[in-house]
């Protein structure tokens, strides 16, 4: 996966946590960059395109974002999802894992934990 | 003074600690959290108003979340139009001016960090593993008491330098 054709899916109903994450991921020379609002979204989004890393919140309308995993990682098992989230409890986490996500970012978002998370995807 | 002095500071020169004997832990832990999540993500300059406690309180307008589990919660936050737009901007930096959606979301987001924020604290402590429900907005809105409220409205004033938001918190269970 190199930052030219990576494709990334940003799910979260709050529009100030997609910009800020898309602000992000532009910073560090992503530009295949999508953007849902709920987690029902963000597995169709999944299922139209092939998505490389998916940035997930849990709390959010309509679909919360473990229900999410679960059907993007049966959908595309090979998409790296990342939960990130305010509610970073350990049982939050655990559910994460369990879902099948790859790791966890706790509100609010900095560069250097996105940078981190995606250095450890893609070694 | 760093922030952990100037929560301090701002918590002793308020009726905070006089109106302890009147709250359980959940709501001296939730109010000491929402002043430090204010002084690291809004202003460092706000002090703490007259902690007060009501059966029932009108919202202008509904910026509110449950904290779910054992024990639940309702949280909101209300002020009028002109504090809650500069209360918005200061949080989110993005050149808000109206009470619009963006401000509306502003809000939401900043209640949503602060009780995610709150609810690992409480986890961490291993005091309890709560959750949050999704943050909503409205038009004005009655806090009354119900069959399932748990001791009253406490009413959280804090005082920025445009104007004062009160947080309102209500335990539920």
């Amino acid at each position: 996966m190199n930052k030219e054709n990576a494709s990334i899916l940003i799910c979260d109903d709050s529009i100030l946590a997609r910009k800020s994450m898309s602000g992000i991921l532009n910073s560090l020379g992503f530009s295949n960059i999508r953007e849902v609002s709920n987690g029902q979204a963000a597995v169709d989004a999944v299922k139209d395109e092939p998505t490389d890393i998916v940035f997930l919140d849990i709390i959010m309308p309509v679909k919360d974002g473990i229900s999410a995993t679960k059907e993007i990682k049966e959908i595309s098992p090979n998409t790296a999802v990342i939960i990130c989230s305010s509610v970073g409890t350990q049982k939050h986490l655990r559910e994460a894992i369990k879902a099948g996500a790859k790791d966890f970012i706790q509100k609010p978002v900095e560069a250097t934990m996105v940078k981190q998370v995606i250095d450890h995807i893609t070694v | 003074m760093n922030d952990q002095e100037l929560l301090n500071n701002i918590l002793l020169n308020s009726t905070f600690e006089s109106k302890k004997s009147e709250m359980d832990e959940f709501t001296i832990l939730y109010i000491t959290k929402l002043v430090s999540d204010i002084i690291l993500y809004v202003d460092a300059d706000i002090s703490l108003g007259d902690i007060t406690f009501c059966d029932s309180y009108n919202l202008e307008h509904e910026v509110s979340q449950e904290i779910t589990g054992i024990p639940s919660a309702y949280s909101a936050l209300d002020g009028n139009i002109k504090v809650l737009t500069a209360f918005a901007e200061s949080y989110s930096n993005l050149g808000i001016a109206e009470f619009d959606s963006l401000c509306r979301e502003s809000l939401l987001d900043f209640l949503n960090l602060h009780n995610g924020l709150f609810v690992v604290e409480l986890s961490e402590k291993n005091i309890c593993e709560l959750s949050l429900g999704v943050p909503k907005h409205g038009n004005s809105y009655e806090i009354k008491p119900t069959s399932n409220l748990h001791g009253h409205i406490t009413l959280i004033p804090i005082t920025f330098s445009y104007g004062t938001i009160t947080f309102v918190l209500l335990r539920t269970s």
